[in-house]
């Protein structure tokens, strides 16, 4: 009775928040911590460790700077991420469709 | 039985999540209006005083070493508090890079027409005017494309009518009409963009 293959699901993304970042750097260039918390209402935390998940999996590239003297990151999504992205919403889509 | 039902209806109200997070992040202002407010008002002073120049009969040099000078310190300055600026902004948009593109380009075409064009000798001084029109009538039509404001767009309309009457009608008086279209379509949208987007960074604020 199951209605798709949960091994078919991307992991790394398949979490709220996850989708979360990625819709919000999909749809820019590059955006700073601060705009994505944001956007999507997380503590600082819940956050980097999310964040750190996706890089570790080449989903998101991170650059980090120092402006007037108080550290920036920024993050955009790489090519990988976008792929992973892109496939994901594909198989929500396959499911709405079934 | 009822899994599958759950599980559509989780992918839906997954995918209907991601479209608004992506709406509301493209939303990200990516114009607050003060370029046309910083280049509208630079460029009518220099009308102004090149219209006086013309009647208290300065040189035609002196009067193109005005326009050289104001429209080069402004690109100048313009640079620099853009640079400055860059550095604070939280989000760089697809949209805000083909803005900037779009007007670095436009801006390249206006100084060409009003430089190249008039020292080459290819056409009077004056026509300087209805030529720069017609280029900033492209610009808004794409800017208000890619901003996704239909009255921005809307204003090429006013450019490009005011470019026939001055190409139909060229004369002295086209600086001064030249200048009024300025204030009109270029400072008067740029307020309301400012206004607008100040009102929009208070919203989120809340």
């Amino acid at each position: 009775m199951t209605d798709f293959n949960y091994h078919e699901i991307d992991d790394v993304i398949h979490s709220r928040i996850r989708t979360a970042i990625m819709a919000v750097l999909i749809s820019v260039e590059e955006a700073e911590f601060t705009f994505i918390r944001e956007k999507i209402n997380a503590t600082d935390g819940n956050l980097s460790v999310h964040l750190k998940k996706l890089e570790d999996h080449n989903y998101i590239s991170v650059k980090k700077e120092f402006v007037m003297r108080k550290p920036v990151t920024r993050y955009a999504i790489t090519d990988t991420g976008r792929k992973a992205f892109e496939d994901y919403i594909k198989k929500l889509e396959s499911i709405i469709r079934k | 039985m009822s899994e599958p039902i759950i599980k559509i209806n989780k992918a839906e109200e997954e995918i209907s999540v991601i479209k608004k997070i992506m709406e509301d992040s493209k939303k990200a202002i990516v114009d607050n209006g003060w370029h046309y407010i910083y280049w509208g008002l630079i460029v009518t002073a220099a009308l102004i005083a090149n219209y006086i120049m013309v009647l208290t009969n300065t040189s035609i040099n002196m009067q193109g070493m005005l326009w050289f000078i104001s429209m080069t310190s402004a690109a100048i300055i313009e640079g620099i508090i853009e640079r400055k600026r860059e550095k604070h902004v939280k989000v760089k948009t697809f949209a805000g890079r083909l803005l900037n593109t779009l007007w670095s380009g436009s801006g390249i075409c206006m100084f060409i027409l009003g430089f190249a064009g008039t020292v080459s000798g290819a056409y009077n001084a004056i026509m300087i005017f209805p030529l720069i029109s017609v280029v900033l009538g492209a610009a808004y039509l794409v800017s208000g494309v890619i901003q996704q404001v239909k009255w921005l767009s809307a204003l090429c309309i006013f450019w490009w009518a005011g470019s026939i009457l001055l190409l139909l009608y060229p004369g002295l008086h086209s600086m001064l009409i030249f200048a009024v279209m300025i204030i009109c379509f270029q400072v008067t949208p740029g307020v309301i963009m400012f206004v607008q987007s100040k009102r929009e960074l208070k919203l989120l604020a809340a």
